[in-house]
């Protein structure tokens, strides 16, 4: 009995070398229709949930989406009140691995000049510190000069006053004058276009409030939630000060995400479904053709259910060969895609792969199915070449 | 005969056809979807972007140095220079004046505020100095051309939220900023009282609403232009001018100088929405302006619009893509399956010339169908796509129909390009002896 089991599963596996091998146009055929949908499946899976997180950093651009304000002083910065340098560095670097920067401001009155002995003009100085900022003016250096006689030049003031890349600027505030150099003349169409930005060291000399802050502008990456809960837990980590989100951006930001991350899997999955059908139409056309190997089969005495059981294991092994080709094909693909839209290879997610071949021996088994029909064939016609 | 020959082979066996024709459909059904949807999302989403308020800033050329800290400006009063609120109409005469989504005058006016709602009316309960913020809730310009525009802060500051409702235009009506109510003890239906802080005269005004924004809004009173006007005594004037316009994201094209460019490429900048040239048409329209790109919301829209478009197109490429290989296949597979007819063929004489034509032209007839009802199969798609996502169905496009049209044509003649080149040189004899 055993012996005949074992008899059995060796021809069982023999015709199924035989008709993968029969036709190689058909193999061929079979292989790239259930390799491109894997390849499609696998990509986009992994570009969708990739695509997603990227873009919530893609919003950083948009600048500082949460305040951290003085305690009762209103929505804003006001001249009055200030907070300790300190509670910057108390601001967490990170959420959830996205990375968060924070800038320190001091906003204050002062008169600028381009000499000692020039006429003066009556702005708003807003110093600043933060890790952006030193980057920034890091990559700016032009001549050696300390680090903290550069500033920033509004485009208004600039306008206004004259002032060419490289001047001198002289600061005189409340105690005491300072100088620096204008490493860079900024147009951002708000606010900081009529302020002139040196660091905050130097503002806190000017005005006589050493180390004090006007507010810290962060800058958090990640979905409406995300920020949402982060304000949560600042606002807990630092009681004595106002913790609020900048709502235009915040706000805006909640609504495009939400747009585009529907649109994002909408897209996919019709893609996908639509893939997956248009990929057994295809599978299925082939196995119609295979109407006289069941006649033959039939003929000679293989039960429907066998003969059936063959071409499904022909089918799931087709679907598995072509899952795992697609796959591996998927993953240049999704890194390929990546790399074109966002700069970085797209991180591959391991458990895509497995639910993409996984996909494909469904797919491919569901296309071998209406091999059933032929069971009311009559292996004669067949032969007679007729139907 | 040629014709009949390809009636018959239709008749003959319709289950492969059908099925050869339903992976064309379907194929062609995600390309016209996936491509229906990338033409439009650009200008679906550049709208959705327009919730991040205005990205143009209108200020008077001659104006002071705004010494604004935390929404307070420190300048003295009658420092800096004003624009006529009469120009404004002319915002929409501009080239681009379909785009031009929303715009609001802006005059901030320093004012004490007090509150005749408490208790008595010798000793208000609250007392102070706030920023009065004269703007447009809904204000209707009438436009040179004859029709009429609505426009206010509604549009350009989306983001300001209002309990209750706006204050009518024109009327002795305001809304108040939540953290400044909430001081004064000020709600919904009361009055309050502003002067100017040269005590001329003062005003009263119904609170209709409470805004709240998250920024120096909160402190403030907003109300008509008008009411803003009369405190500060600049009739028909107002400070600065948001506007929101739709654009297109800059490309290294729309960053160059317009000054160093030849005039075909000036003509080519300046017909483009770009928000630069959008900026330069309407100093051009308003004289003595400074007009200002808000760079943090138009290069964030830019840089996210240009992102999200590239992942779509991409998305479209690989569904194409997919859509291309199993309908080669599936017509690759159409004509393996059918050497025996060949091999009749040609015993009968076909040259492979004439065989391979046939075939060709059976696919060809196929790709046409198929595609036709794939891309009504895609519209279906992208509308309910569209309508589930935007909330507006794209358009159908005639270019989406042929390009569709086209790829399935191509496709299937592709797919069926080598299995037609080994068809042609098939012996007939052992085919037709069934070997």
């Amino acid at each position: 009995m055993a012996d005949r089991r074992a008899t059995n599963r060796a021809m069982f596996w023999r015709i199924i070398r035989r008709l993968l091998g029969a036709n190689r146009g058909r193999l061929f055929v079979m292989m790239l229709a259930l390799g491109a949908g894997a390849a499609v499946t696998a990509a986009l899976l992994n570009l969708q949930v990739d695509a997603k997180r990227r873009l919530t950093g893609e919003f950083r651009s948009f600048g500082a989406n949460v305040l951290v304000l003085p305690k009762g002083g209103g929505s804003t910065a006001s001249a009055d009140a200030t907070l300790d340098e300190s509670i910057l560095n108390r601001i967490p670097v990170s959420s959830e691995e996205n990375p968060v920067t924070a800038s320190a401001h001091l906003f204050v009155l002062g008169d600028v000049s381009t000499s000692p002995a020039g006429e003066y003009q009556r702005v708003v100085i807003a110093g600043m510190h933060a890790v952006v900022a030193d980057d920034m003016m890091a990559a700016k250096a032009g001549p050696p000069a300390p680090f903290a006689q550069r500033c920033i030049v509004g485009r208004q003031v600039a306008d206004q006053m004259h002032f060419k890349l490289g001047d001198r600027m002289i600061l005189r505030g409340m105690n005491s004058q300072e100088s620096c150099q204008v490493i860079e003349i900024r147009a951002t169409g708000s606010a900081e276009d009529s302020q002139v930005v040196p660091h905050l060291d130097v503002v806190q000399r000017l005005a006589g409030l050493p180390h004090r802050i006007s507010l810290i502008q962060v800058t958090v990456a990640g979905n409406a939630r995300r920020v949402d809960q982060y304000i949560t837990e600042l606002q807990q980590q630092l009681p004595e000060v106002d913790v609020r989100p900048i709502r235009q951006f915040t706000e805006g930001e909640a609504k495009i995400y939400n747009r585009i991350s529907g649109l994002l899997t909408a897209t996919v999955g019709i893609v996908l479904l639509l893939t997956g059908l248009c990929v057994m139409a295809a599978m299925t056309n082939v196995a119609m053709e295979r109407r006289n190997d069941v006649g033959l089969m039939k003929a000679i005495g293989g039960s429907m259910r066998r003969v059936l059981r063959l071409f499904l294991a022909e089918a799931a092994l087709l679907g598995l060969a072509g899952g795992i080709i697609g796959a591996a094909v998927g993953i240049f693909l999704s890194i390929g895609l990546g790399k074109a839209v966002f700069g970085v290879a797209a991180q591959p997610r391991l458990i895509v792969y497995p639910v993409a071949v996984a996909l494909t021996v469904i797919v491919a088994i569901l296309s071998a199915f209406p091999l059933r029909r032929l069971a009311s064939i009559r292996p004669a016609s067949v032969f007679r070449g007729e139907a | 005969m040629f014709l009949r020959i390809v009636a018959d082979s239709f008749g003959r066996r319709p289950r492969h056809k059908l099925l050869t024709g339903a992976a064309l459909a379907l194929g062609m059904g995600v390309a016209t979807a996936a491509l229906s949807v990338s033409l439009d999302v650009g200008d679906r989403l550049a709208k959705e972007f327009r919730s991040l308020g205005a990205n143009l800033i209108v200020t008077p050329q001659a104006d002071s140095l705004p010494l604004e800290i935390g929404g307070v400006d420190y300048r003295p009063v009658n420092a800096g220079a004003y624009l006529p609120e009469a120009d404004l109409p002319k915002l929409k005469t501009i080239f681009w004046r379909h785009n031009i989504v929303g715009f609001s005058p802006i005059l901030e006016v320093p004012v004490e505020a007090w509150s005749p709602a408490s208790k008595t009316s010798f000793s208000p309960s609250a007392f102070g100095n706030a920023t009065l913020i004269g703007a447009w809730a809904k204000h209707t310009v009438a436009i040179p051309d004859g029709s009429t525009y609505v426009s206010g802060v509604e549009k350009t500051n989306p983001w300001w939220n209002v309990e209750g409702k706006w204050f009518d235009d024109g009327s002795r009506q305001c809304v108040m900023g939540i953290n400044l109510s909430k001081r004064f003890g000020v709600k919904i239906g009361d009055d309050l009282n502003v002067s100017a802080e040269d005590h001329s005269h003062w005003i009263t005004m119904r609170v209709v609403g409470l805004v709240s924004s998250g920024g120096p809004e909160d402190e403030s009173v907003i109300a008509p232009l008008t009411v803003a006007q009369e405190l500060a005594d600049k009739p028909g004037q107002y400070r600065k001018l948001y506007v929101s316009a739709l654009t297109k994201p800059e490309d290294a094209f729309a960053r160059r100088d317009p000054k160093t460019m030849t005039p075909v490429e000036f003509d080519r900048w300046y017909c483009t929405p770009y928000i630069s040239a959008i900026a330069l048409q309407i100093s051009e329209e308003l004289k003595g302006t400074d007009v200002r790109v808000i760079r943090r919301v138009a290069e964030g829209e830019g840089q996210i619009l240009t992102r999200v478009r590239l992942l779509l197109w991409f998305v479209t490429g690989a569904a194409l893509l997919a859509a291309a290989l199993a309908v080669g296949a599936s017509s690759a597979a159409s004509v393996i399956e059918r050497r025996t007819e060949i091999g009749l063929m040609k015993a009968l004489g076909a040259g492979s010339g004439t065989v391979g034509f046939l075939l060709a032209a059976e696919q060809l007839l196929l790709a046409f169908v198929g595609g036709g009802v794939g891309y009504a199969l895609g519209i279906i798609l992208a509308r309910l796509l569209g309508e589930k996502i935007f909330g507006a169905a794209p358009e159908p496009s005639l270019i989406v129909f042929f390009v569709i049209i086209a790829l399935a044509a191509i496709v299937t003649i592709l797919g069926s390009a080598y299995p037609l080149h080994r068809a042609s040189r098939i012996e007939p004899a052992p085919i037709l002896r069934g070997e």
